[in-house]
C-alpha cells in the first residue's frame, strides 16, 4: 500500500539539495586535505602532499590545544544550558500570571545575531567602557578584565554562550514537555511515587528524545562557534578563547593556507561525527530499532 | 479555604519574584545596547553608567535613513523568511517519509542529514564561492549575490535541523490515524495535509520560528556571498567594525532595529507555542 | 534625513565639477563613449575616506561619465578574504578593489593587478590631463613596481604619531610636581626612558589626585593582530629593528638564521612595550587601532601612539572628543641614533600607512576602472577628501588654506607628516605579511597575557615565523 518510492519521492527536494550545497562542498575540501595550497606561498599552485597535512596536525600544539579548549567549552556550555533549559522550561509549565510576557522576554536572546551578541558582550565587558568591570570593582574590588586574565575569558564566552542560548533548549523542552501524555504521572502520584522518582522514572525517559535532540543540536553548534567569540574576545587574551571554529577561520582566511586549514576541518568534522554518532547509536537509535521492529 | 488562598498567592509573588530576576538578568545585556544606542561617543567613552541621562538619537535617525540599512533588513527579512517557509515544507515531507515508510536505511539517512551541519564553516566559504561565481552561472546571472543563493544555501544548516525537531513531532503522532485515512482512500498528499499538518502545526511553527531564527542570525555565508545587492543586516553590523574605528553607537542602534522584525515573528509564534501546549491533549 | 543628506552629496558633486577646468571638462564623458551605464564594484572598508569616496566622489564621477560606481563595504578582516578569492578564481566581481600599503607585494607577487601605467599608455585616449602620479606625495611610490609601474592610485595615507596631551604637560603645578620628582623637566618624550617615566608619573599622578587618568596608551588588544603590528611596525624600528626582524634576502627570522626577531634589540623593544601595560588604562589589552585613538578621546591618557587618521577628529571634534584643543602632535620617541638612521636611509621610526584603489586582471570593466582610478586621483578633488578623512596624498593638498587651517587645530599634523614623512615607511616588501602575521601572533598576545616572559615571547615567534617561512617556501 505504502510504496518506499513515494517515500524516496517526499525526500526528492531535500536530498539534492543536501547534495548540492553540503556533499560537493565537503568534497572539495576532501581533496583540497590532500594538497599543498596557499595563495601566497613562494609556489602559489596546488600541490600533491599526500597526507602531510594531517600528519603535521598530529604534532601542531595550537591545534590540538584549541580542539581540547573546544571540547571544555562546549561541555560547560551545552551541560549548563541544558540543565538551566530544562529548569526554566518545568517552571513554564505552570501557570502564573505574565507568563507570555515573562516568556517573550526569556526568548528574547535567541534572536539577536550572534555578531551583534558578541558586540554586545564586549561593550558590557571592556574595561573604561563596560559596566561589568566597572561595578564589579567598585562594589567587590574584584578586577574583572577578560582581556587579560585568561580564566574570566573563557568564563565569560561560556556564560555569553548560556545566556545566548538557554532560550533555544528551554523552547524545544518547553514543546516535548507539553506534548507528554498524562497518563503516567498521574499513575505514579496514585502509586505515591515522590518528585525525584517521578523524574527519574517517569519524565526523563520520556524526554530522552527530546533532550538528546537539543544536546545534539547545541553541541555542534557550540562546537563550531565563530561569529560571538570574535566579536568578544577575538580568540585571546594569548589563545584562551581560540576555539576550533576561530582557529580554522584564522588558517583559512587570514593565512590563506587551504590545504592545511581543510585538513584541520575534515579532523574537526571527524571527530563531531564521531562523538556525535556514539551518542546517538549508544542512546537512541537502538530504542528506534527496537521500535521499528 | 483562607489557607490555601494565601498559599497560592505567596507562590504567586514568589513566582513574579522569580520571573523579573532572571528577567532582569536576561534583559542586562540587552539593556545595554540600548544604552549604547541611546549615546552620544562622549558619554559612552566618559564613565560606565547605566543611565541614559539625555536621548542620543542620532544613532537611530542616521541609521533609519541609511538606504542600505533599508535595504539589508529588507534583504534579511526576505532571505529568513523564504528559507524558513522552504525548510519547514521540505523537512515535513522528509521527515514524513524517514519516519513512516520502511527505507533500506533511513536511519543512516536521517543521521547523515545532521552531518551536514557539523562543519566547521570557514573552509567550506571557498568551494561555496566557487559553486556561487563560476560554477553556477547561466549567461551574465550568477548564484553569487543574490537571495537566492542564500536561501538555498541555509537549507544546508537549515534542513537537517528541522528534519530533527520534526523528528519527534511526526513519530509522536499515531500511525493509527495514518492508517485510517489511507483505509478511508486518502492519498499520501491528503493524509500529509489533512491528518500530519493540523497535528504537527505547533511542532511546525517552533521549527520554523527556529529556522527562521537561525537565517536571521548567519553571518559568516552571507559575508563572503553577497557583495551589494543581496547583503544581509548581519553583514551590515559587522561593517562598522573599521580600521578607523569601531562606531559602537550605529552599530548597537542598528542591533536593536534587528529586533523589531525578530520579536514580530516571535510574537506570531507565541500563539503557536501556546497551542502547542494543548498537543498532548489532542493525542490522547 | 536621507534627502539632506544627498543634498550635501549633490552640492559638493556640483562643487567638484565646477572646479575643475572648462577645457578639460568634457574630457570624461568623452573617454567614456561607449561606457555609459556600465557598472563598476569596488570593495574597501567603510572608513570615513570610502564613504567619502562612496558619497561624493562616486556620483560626482557618475555625473561626469555615466558610469555608475558601487562600493561594498566590508569589515577588515573580510575585504582581503574576499578580494583574494576574486582574484584567485579569476572571477570578476570587483572592477577595483582596496589595497592596504603592506599587502602590494602579495598581490604583486601573485600578479593580481592590472599595471595602471601600461594601460594608459595603451589607451591614450582615456589618459586624463589632470591625472598626474608626479603630483602625489613620495607615499605613491609604494604602490609602484621595480620598473616604476604604477599599480595602484593612492586614496589615503597616514603616519603613526606620538599623540600628547597639551594642557597636562603645560600645568605649572603638574610641572613642578614632575620636577621635584625626577629632577626634570616635563616635556614630550623623546626616548623611550623619558616615555616612560613621564606614564609612570601621570598614572600615579591620577592615582594621587583620584582621576581617570593613565601615563600611555598601548595598543595590545589580546587576540588582534592590531597588538603585533604596533610590536613590529611602530615598537621594532624606534630600537632599530627594521623589517619586522627579518632578514630580506634569506628570510630568516631568528638571529640564528641571520634574522633580528629574537635580537637583544627586539626583546628590548618588547620587555618596554609590555613594560607600559603597567601604567596604560586597563582597556589597553583590548585596545585595537582604534580603542586607542577612543582612550586618547576620552581624556583617560596622558600620552600615547596613535594613528594619524584619527589625530584630526580627537583634536577637533567635540561630539566625539573630550579633549578638544588640547591635543598635541610630535614624532615617536626613539632609541639614541635612531632619528639619524632614518634621516640616512638607512631605517625609520615608524609606519607610513595608507591605501590605494587597484584594478584586479579579472575585472571585465578595466577600462571604467581605469577612468575612476584617475579620476579620484586629481588634485582637484583632494582638499574636501583631506578634511572628510584626515588623509593627504598629494603635494598640493598641504598647500590648500583649509588644509592649513585644519593643521594648526591638529597641533601641526600635516605638517609633520610633510616634512618628518620620509622618516617613517610603508611595511617590508614582502609578499607573505599576513601569513608571517598569523604565525607569530600568538607569542605576542601570551606576552601581553602574561603567560611568556617577552624573551622567550619573541623566541618562539621567531622560531614559528622561520617555520612557517620554510612551510611556504622562502626559506631555502
Amino acid at each position: 500500500m505504502r510504496a518506499n518510492s513515494v517515500g524516496w519521492l517526499l525526500l526528492t527536494p531535500t536530498l539534492p539539495i543536501l547534495f548540492v550545497f553540503g556533499v560537493i562542498p565537503f568534497l572539495y575540501v576532501l581533496v583540497i586535505g590532500f594538497m599543498n595550497w596557499n595563495s601566497f606561498a613562494a609556489n602559489p599552485d596546488m600541490q600533491f602532499a599526500w597526507a602531510e597535512n594531517f600528519r603535521r596536525l598530529v604534532f601542531d600544539d595550537q591545534f590540538l590545544y584549541s580542539l581540547w579548549l573546544t571540547l571544555k567549552f562546549a561541555f560547560f556550555a551545552v551541560l549548563s544550558e541544558i540543565v538551566l533549559g530544562y529548569f526554566l522550561a518545568q517552571l513554564f509549565m505552570k501557570d502564573f500570571p505574565g507568563k507570555g510576557f515573562f516568556r517573550t522576554i526569556h526568548t528574547l536572546p535567541l534572536v539577536i545575531a550572534p555578531i551583534a551578541v558578541g558586540a554586545t558582550w564586549r561593550l558590557l565587558t571592556v574595561p573604561g567602557l563596560g559596566p561589568l568591570p566597572y561595578y564589579l570593582n567598585r562594589w567587590l574590588g574584584y578586577e574583572f578584565n577578560i582581556s587579560r586574565y585568561i580564566d574570566q575569558a573563557f568564563f565569560t564566552t561560556v556564560v555569553m554562550d548560556v545566556w545566548h542560548w538557554t532560550p533555544l533548549v528551554t523552547l524545544t523542552l518547553l514543546a516535548a514537555l507539553s506534548s507528554l501524555p498524562k497518563e503516567p504521572f498521574e499513575q505514579a502520584q496514585i502509586d505515591g511515587a515522590n518528585r525525584f522518582q517521578i523524574f527519574w522514572h517517569i519524565t526523563l525517559p520520556l524526554l530522552k528524545p527530546a533532550i538528546l535532540a537539543t544536546v545534539f543540536i547545541r553541541m555542534m553548534d557550540a562546537l563550531r562557534t565563530v561569529d560571538e567569540v570574535w566579536m568578544l574576545t577575538g580568540g585571546g587574551p594569548g589563545a584562551a578563547t581560540r576555539y576550533i571554529g576561530l582557529h580554522i577561520w584564522r588558517v583559512v582566511f587570514p593565512k590563506t593556507d587551504y590545504g592545511y586549514g581543510s585538513a584541520m576541518s575534515l579532523i574537526t568534522l571527524y571527530l563531531t561525527i564521531v562523538m556525535c554518532w556514539m551518542l546517538y547509536a549508544g542512546l537512541v537509535a537502538r530504542r528506534d530499532l527496537k521500535r521499528a521492529e | 479555604m483562607m489557607r490555601r488562598f494565601r498559599k497560592r498567592a505567596s507562590a504567586s509573588l514568589g513566582s513574579i519574584l522569580f520571573w523579573t530576576l532572571s528577567s532582569l538578568i536576561t534583559l542586562l545585556p540587552i539593556y545595554w545596547m540600548f544604552a549604547v544606542s541611546a549615546k552620544s561617543r562622549v558619554q559612552l567613552f566618559g564613565s560606565p553608567s547605566f543611565v541614559i541621562s539625555s536621548f542620543f538619537t542620532e544613532n537611530y535617525t542616521s541609521t533609519l535613513a541609511d538606504s542600505a540599512f533599508q535595504r539589508y533588513m529588507f534583504n534579511s527579512v526576505v532571505v529568513a523568511t523564504a528559507n524558513a517557509l522552504l525548510v519547514t515544507t521540505l523537512a515535513l515531507l522528509a521527515t514524513y517519509a524517514l519516519s513512516r515508510y520502511k527505507l533500506p536505511g533511513k536511519e543512516n539517512l536521517f543521521f547523515w542529514t545532521i552531518t551536514n551541519r557539523m562543519a566547521p564553516p570557514a573552509v567550506f566559504l571557498l568551494p561555496l564561492f566557487l559553486l556561487y561565481t563560476q560554477v553556477f552561472v547561466v549567461a551574465d546571472v550568477k548564484l553569487f549575490d543574490t537571495k537566492i543563493g542564500l536561501i538555498l544555501l541555509y537549507c544546508v544548516f537549515n534542513l537537517p535541523f528541522a528534519i530533527w525537531t520534526l523528528r519527534g513531532v511526526i513519530d509522536g503522532i499515531p500511525k493509527e490515524l495514518d492508517e485510517a485515512a489511507f483505509v478511508d482512500g486518502a492519498n499520501t498528499w491528503q493524509v500529509l495535509t489533512k491528518v500530519i499538518l493540523p497535528l504537527a502545526k505547533p511542532g511546525l511553527a517552533v521549527t520554523g520560528i527556529l529556522t527562521w531564527v537561525f537565517a536571521w542570525n548567519e553571518y559568516l555565508f552571507a559575508a563572503t556571498l553577497t557583495s551589494v545587492h543581496a547583503r544581509t543586516i548581519t553583514t551590515g553590523l559587522a561593517e562598522f567594525v573599521t580600521v578607523t574605528g569601531t562606531n559602537w553607537g550605529r552599530m548597537a542602534a542598528t542591533a536593536m532595529l534587528t529586533l523589531v522584525p525578530a520579536l514580530l515573528v516571535l510574537g506570531l509564534a507565541q500563539r503557536h507555542i501556546v497551542a502547542g501546549l494543548t498537543f498532548g491533549a489532542v493525542k490522547e | 534625513m536621507y534627502h539632506f543628506k544627498s543634498l550635501i552629496a549633490s552640492t559638493l558633486t556640483a562643487a567638484l565639477l565646477s572646479s575643475t577646468t572648462p577645457a578639460f571638462a568634457d574630457f570624461w564623458s568623452d573617454a567614456a563613449k561607449g561606457l555609459e551605464g556600465t557598472t563598476i564594484r569596488g570593495i574597501s572598508e567603510s572608513t570615513p575616506p570610502s564613504n567619502y569616496a562612496k558619497d561624493v566622489l562616486g556620483p560626482a564621477f557618475t555625473k561626469a561619465t555615466g558610469i555608475k560606481v558601487e562600493f561594498e563595504a566590508t569589515s577588515w578582516d573580510q575585504m582581503y578574504d574576499k578580494a583574494i578569492k576574486d582574484m584567485e578564481a579569476n572571477t570578476g566581481i570587483y572592477d577595483f578593489v582596496y589595497i592596504e600599503q603592506d599587502i602590494i607585494y602579495s598581490y604583486l607577487a601573485r600578479n593580481f593587478l592590472v599595471d595602471v601605467t601600461q594601460a594608459l599608455n595603451e589607451n591614450p585616449n582615456l589618459k586624463s590631463p589632470t591625472f598626474d602620479p608626479t603630483k602625489f606625495t613620495s607615499f605613491i611610490d609604494n604602490f609602484k613596481n621595480d620598473k616604476g609601474d604604477l599599480f595602484g592610485v593612492p586614496m589615503e595615507a597616514f603616519i603613526k604619531v606620538y599623540l600628547y596631551r597639551k594642557d597636562l604637560f603645560d600645568d605649572p603645578k603638574i610641572k613642578e610636581a614632575y620636577k621635584a620628582k625626577y629632577g626634570a623637566d616635563l616635556a614630550p618624550a623623546k626616548d623611550h626612558k623619558e616615555y616612560r617615566q613621564i606614564a609612570q608619573f601621570f598614572t600615579e599622578w591620577g592615582k594621587a589626585n583620584g582621576q581617570e587618568i593613565f601615563g600611555t596608551t598601548v595598543q595590545a588588544a589580546s587576540g588582534h593582530p592590531a597588538a603585533v603590528y604596533e610590536v613590529v611596525e611602530s615598537i621594532f624600528p624606534t630600537y632599530g629593528v627594521y623589517n619586522w626582524g627579518i632578514d630580506t634576502k634569506a628570510y630568516g627570522a631568528s638571529v640564528a638564521n641571520g634574522g633580528r626577531m629574537n635580537s637583544p634589540e627586539a626583546k628590548a623593544a618588547l620587555t618596554w612595550w609590555i613594560g607600559n601595560l603597567a601604567y596604560a588604562p586597563p582597556e589597553s589589552t583590548s585596545s585595537t587601532w582604534d580603542e586607542v585613538a577612543a582612550t586618547f578621546a576620552a581624556g583617560r591618557a596622558a600620552q600615547g601612539l596613535v594613528y594619524g587618521e584619527n589625530a584630526a577628529w580627537i583634536a577637533t571634534d567635540d561630539k566625539k572628543s573630550n579633549v578638544v584643543g588640547k591635543v598635541g602632535v610630535a614624532l615617536p620617541p626613539v632609541e639614541p641614533g635612531i632619528i639619524e638612521q632614518a634621516t640616512s636611509g638607512a631605517g625609520y621610526i615608524g609606519y607610513y600607512d595608507g591605501g590605494a584603489f587597484g584594478i584586479p586582471h579579472s575585472s571585465k570593466n578595466k577600462k571604467a576602472a581605469l577612468l575612476w582610478l584617475q579620476y579620484i586621483g586629481q588634485d582637484s578633488v583632494q582638499t574636501d577628501w583631506a578634511l572628510a578623512g584626515s588623509r593627504i596624498t598629494h603635494k598640493a593638498t598641504y598647500e590648500d588654506p583649509k588644509v592649513q587651517a585644519q593643521d594648526k587645530k591638529v597641533d601641526g599634523y600635516y605638517t609633520l607628516m610633510r616634512e618628518k614623512g620620509p622618516l617613517f615607511r610603508g611595511a617590508p616588501p614582502f609578499p607573505f605579511h599576513n601569513q608571517v602575521r598569523e604565525a607569530i601572533a600568538p607569542f605576542i598576545y601570551q606576552a601581553i597575557t602574561g603567560e611568556l616572559k617577552p624573551d622567550e615571547a619573541l623566541d618562539k615567534a621567531a622560531a614559528a615565523a622561520d617555520a612557517e617561512l620554510k612551510n611556504l617556501g622562502y626559506r631555502k
